[in-house]
């Protein structure tokens, strides 16, 4: 008999959660092949088999947490005879799921009104948390976790697939931030109705600033300003004459927040992430820019820590720089509004009855008509083309 | 010291002025229309109408919970005093400070609820007369039994090594609140504490308006000369209870009251002065029917005016 | 804007004696204050300035002394009276809160009742239990007495100007350990300055915990937040100095930013200034809390002349309880 235990894979694990059983009570195992996921604060990973034989029981249900070095399972080698009381669970009797209200109440959730109140923002539920807390408590460390946990890339191997039928396809597992990503977009768009704005904006003014910026940045900060740092200045600024965009619909409550935090969605190996630049209206924009940078590269190398994905409060995204002009994006949950970018290109204009050529783009601006409508988000969006057609008004009030 | 008639005649009518203010208080108070307490100085008169004719308007005056209708012979008007009383928003003190503690920092009288407060106040007023020069001075009226507080024997030990323009009144009226003063005061002559102090006192029949303002005028003037403080004990009583309504017929016997009340001032200073060609029948009528209609007005004032609002609750902080 | 370097107890000294000489309505008011030139030095030098008319000795008559100052400050004067140590207060409690603290309301606001009592927090130096605790909760309770503890020479000496020209009664308390004049040396401006009251001052920044820390706790809370530094937890000091009127928006502010609240105070613990302060964050801020509230205080007990060192807040107290929360 071989007892499978929850594996201690850091030295601050305490508990991990079964994920999903890979096979049943009464299948044959062998030793090294996976059978069950489970799921720690950091990571998803797969437990193989101590030994060969029939997993003769499990001890632990899915979505069970438990705490590591207790036994989850049993594998008995064929035709080993196991008595009843070592089968029976050692793990602690889960509590049976619906209580009758009438003999004992619910339990009281643990949490500091500050863990509390940023479960609620976040949209994350406190009872699906562990608290690291005295006592057990929930503080704000452990839902900021809880918010990363749902948006940050897992490390994982994924289960055999499934016996195909007919349809000759080659099948790819879809990565956990793939599901993910999925996951939330799916829900944005069941939850929010959204609908896109476009405006074409003449970049000149932009280009020619950006010009003169870079060449100085360049050699005294070995920092490039890029359009999207522009973008994200401007945008900032917009948002703090626009507080009904910089919002949270909480119910029927609208939260006007104090906060402008920016996210730059962008492109990582296996999807997507959006670190954000907080305050990003009281930042300049050589601050802006460095921060940007820097994210970035914490993204490219998978650095980006709980705080750098959290707080934001408005989304920029550029397709610009592969080839797209306009497009529908989707808002990030639990923002209200989301700004794509297009490329820049020059195109004719006509000007004082005159053609002549300039820089265009086009922004797309999606926004969540729960909380505002295209009259008002056109205003806002005009705003943001007006800072980047005259760069200046970035710098007065 | 030599009283010319107008003076006389300005005392006798501030005694019937005070008994008359009172007498209405009470039957006011029995009729429920007074907030808080009253305390009744009804006996008493003749010695704060024999201290007013030397109070000046810029003098300072410390006046007890009993005796406080002396804000009016101050300076106070009298629609204001009774409205105060009231608890109107147009009395002196906007209907905040009640009976007890009424004030008029207009004409720098002030009283207290808290019994022998006022003696280290009387000396801060005495420092400021001092620093500033000049003859203004302090009065301080007070009960026997404020002057077993310890604040008595601080503020007259003050009063006397610094010399201070005080002129201490002291109304033994025997009683302390409930209590006959002979079984809790260890003299019976306030004025012989004053000795303990090096301070100069003298002592006199309470009920006799003359002889108080004689007295009061002596220690007056050592005062405005800045010779120092005096202590004047004026004998008197008080025919009511501590505050109206108390049972004093089981701390004092009906003999004794009626005893004190022969020597009522609104009746003997009335026949003095009558006997004296000071007064005529005809002025004692027209004295009782002025101060009449003026308390009537007064009080017609207070009913008609309101009372304190929410708003004005937070006026003045 | 020339600055130059001041002990505390000078400090004070210097703020009476600008105020004597700018408005001489300024007296000095107490026991020992004048020829024997204050029991601690404090007043050191006014009387041979000033005269006896303007720095007078009294008698040992702390009720009355207080209630003098109550009729000098009705009759125009400023008075500044100086109760020898804070425990005596309670001998000069009616005129002060029956008397000086209401008076201008009840007045119908006729009068204003501007006086100033200094007065000794003398702990640490076995003074015992009538010389040695520090009662300020009991003046914070009363409307419209201003409660002032200042830690440094620039508190100090800003904080006794505003005082003696403001129009309320005002406590000032100031602490023995203060009194030293080496290790209490601070920069003042050489012109003339003032503080106003009821504005805190963050004595350090930081973004861990909030210590809201008064009078000496100021001292051990900064160096305790030194050697919390070297544990990683980065300690923010807000400094009241006046508990009434008290900052509350610096100190709401902070809590905000950290989420955690430590109070060190050398009052005793039960209703003490703290319970105040911990009832208005959690009033104002509980959505900001992440950790309870603490408060390291005197223990609940008589302080004996041998007692202090158990039970008085140390640096040891403060940063079990900075680690007890963080």
């Amino acid at each position: 008999m071989h007892e499978v235990t929850m594996p201690k894979l850091s030295l601050t694990m305490e508990t991990g959660k079964i994920v999903r059983w890979l096979k049943k009570e009464g299948d044959k195992v062998e030793k090294g092949e996976p059978i069950l996921e489970i799921e720690t604060e950091k990571v998803t990973v797969e437990v193989e088999a101590p030994a060969s034989g029939i997993l003769h029981k499990i001890l632990a249900k899915e979505g069970e947490d438990v705490p590591i070095q207790k036994t989850i399972a049993i594998i008995r080698e064929p035709g080993e005879e196991i008595p009843e009381e070592v089968a029976a669970p050692p793990v602690e009797a889960k509590k049976p799921e619906v209580v009758a209200v009438t003999e004992k109440p619910l339990e009281r959730i643990k949490a500091s009104p500050l863990a509390k109140r940023l479960a609620k923002e976040y949209g994350v539920d406190l009872t699906k948390i562990k608290g690291t807390g005295p006592g057990g408590r929930i503080v704000k460390e452990d839902v900021l976790r809880a918010v990363e946990e749902a948006k940050a890339a897992a490390v994982t191997v994924t289960p055999t697939p499934t016996p195909v039928t007919v349809e000759k396809a080659k099948v790819v597992p879809l990565t956990s931030m793939r599901k993910t990503i999925g996951r939330r977009m799916a829900q944005s768009l069941q939850t929010a109705p959204q609908l896109t704005i476009t405006m074409e904006v003449d970049m000149s003014e932009a280009v020619k600033f950006r010009e003169q910026i870079t060449s100085v940045t360049e050699k005294k900060l070995n920092l490039r300003v890029t359009y999207t740092d522009i973008i994200v200045k401007a945008v900032a600024k917009a948002l703090k004459e626009f507080p009904f965009i910089n919002s949270r619909l909480e119910g029927d409550q609208l939260k006007l927040l104090e906060e402008v935090n920016v996210g730059v969605a962008t492109a990582v190996e296996d999807g997507l992430v959006v670190p954000v630049v907080k305050n990003a209206d009281k930042k300049s924009l050589i601050e802006v820019a460095s921060e940007i940078r820097s994210l970035v590269e914490k993204a490219r190398q998978g650095k980006l820590s709980i705080e750098d994905v959290s707080g934001g409060t408005f989304t920029v995204t550029n397709l610009g720089m592969y080839g797209v002009d306009v497009f529908t994006p989707i808002i990030n949950p639990p923002e209200s509004a989301i700004l794509g970018v297009g490329r820049i290109v020059e195109k004719p204009v006509v000007i004082n009855g005159q053609i002549t050529i300039r820089p265009l783009t086009v922004l797309s601006l999606t926004f969540d008509h729960r909380v505002t409508d295209g009259a008002q988000a056109a205003v806002f969006l005009q705003r943001v083309k007006d800072l980047l057609e005259k760069p200046a008004l970035l710098f007065i009030e | 010291m030599n009283l010319n008639k107008n003076t006389l005649i300005e005392i006798y009518r501030n005694i019937v002025l005070l008994r008359k203010l009172d007498e209405k208080l009470i039957e006011l108070f029995t009729a429920g229309k007074v907030p808080g307490w009253i305390h009744p100085y009804v006996g008493q008169e003749a010695v704060v109408a024999g201290v007013a004719p030397h109070v000046r308007k810029d003098d300072f005056f410390c006046a007890t919970h009993r005796g406080r209708a002396v804000h009016v012979l101050k300076g106070t008007p009298l629609r204001k005093f009774v409205a105060e009383l009231l608890g109107r928003k147009t009395g002196i003190n906007k209907g905040r400070a009640g009976e007890m503690h009424v004030m008029n920092w207009e004409v720098h009288s002030v009283s207290s609820g808290i019994v022998g407060a006022t003696f280290p106040m009387a000396v801060g007023f005495g420092i400021a007369c001092k620093l500033e020069g000049g003859d203004k001075i302090v009065f301080c009226t007070f009960g026997d039994g404020a002057s077993n507080r310890g604040t008595f024997h601080e503020s007259l030990n003050m009063a006397s090594v610094w010399k201070l323009p005080i002129v201490f009144i002291c109304e033994n009226n025997l009683y302390a609140q409930f209590t006959p003063s002979k079984l809790t005061t260890s003299v019976s002559d306030i004025a012989k504490r004053a000795s303990a102090y090096n301070m100069p006192s003298t002592i006199v029949d309470g009920m006799d308006p003359i002889a108080v303002y004689e007295a009061v005028g002596e220690a007056v003037e050592r005062a405005r000369k800045r010779e120092g403080p005096t202590l004047v004990e004026c004998k008197t009583y008080r025919y009511h209870g501590h505050f109206y309504g108390d049972k004093w017929e089981t701390y004092r016997s009906p003999e004794e009251v009626e005893a004190w009340k022969k020597k009522d001032p609104v009746i003997t200073f009335k026949e003095r002065l009558l006997k004296d060609g000071v007064l005529t029948e005809k002025l004692v009528e027209e004295i009782y029917n002025d101060v009449n209609s003026q308390v009537e007005d007064a009080l017609k004032f207070a009913f008609e005016s309101p009372e304190p609002s929410p708003e004005d609750v937070y006026e003045d902080l | 804007m020339g600055k130059k370097t001041i002990a505390y107890i000078d400090a004070i000294r210097e703020a009476l004696r600008e105020e004597m000489l700018r408005d001489p309505k300024v007296i000095v008011i107490g026991e020992d204050v004048g020829l024997g030139q204050g029991a601690f030095t404090v007043t050191k030098g006014l009387y041979q300035e000033f005269g006896k008319d303007r720095v007078i000795d009294t008698p040992i008559s702390e009720e009355s002394i207080i209630g003098a100052c109550v009729g000098a400050a009705m009759a125009g004067l400023r008075p500044v009276a100086e109760i020898m140590f804070n425990p005596f207060m309670a001998l000069v409690m009616d005129p002060l809160i029956n008397h000086a603290s209401c008076y201008k309301y009840v007045s119908g606001g006729q009068v204003k009742v501007p006086m100033v009592i200094r007065t000794l927090v003398c702990q640490g130096r076995g003074a015992g239990h009538d010389h040695a605790p520090f009662y300020a909760s009991w003046f914070m309770h009363v409307p419209y007495i201003r409660v002032i503890v200042p830690s440094t020479p620039y508190d100090a000496k800003g904080l006794l100007k505003t005082a003696i020209r403001d129009d309320y009664p005002c406590i000032f308390y100031e602490h023995i350990d203060f009194y030293p004049r080496k290790p209490n040396l601070g920069e003042i401006p050489e012109e003339e300055y003032t503080i106003p009251l009821g504005k805190a001052d963050i004595k350090k920044e930081g973004s861990d915990v909030t210590i809201v820390a008064i009078l000496t706790g100021v001292k051990t809370s900064l160096s305790a937040a030194k050697k919390l530094e070297e544990d990683g937890i980065n300690v923010e000091v807000v400094d009241p100095r006046t508990l009434a009127p008290l900052d509350k928006q610096t100190i709401l502010d902070s809590v905000k930013k950290t989420g955690r609240l430590v109070i060190v105070e050398t009052d005793f613990k039960t209703a003490g200034v703290g319970a105040e302060i911990a009832a208005i964050v959690a009033e104002e801020a509980m959505e900001y809390l992440d950790a309870p509230i603490k408060r390291v205080a005197t223990a609940d007990i008589p302080i004996s002349f041998t007692n202090e060192k158990y039970i008085l807040p140390n640096e040891e107290a403060i940063i079990k309880a900075v680690k007890d929360i963080c």
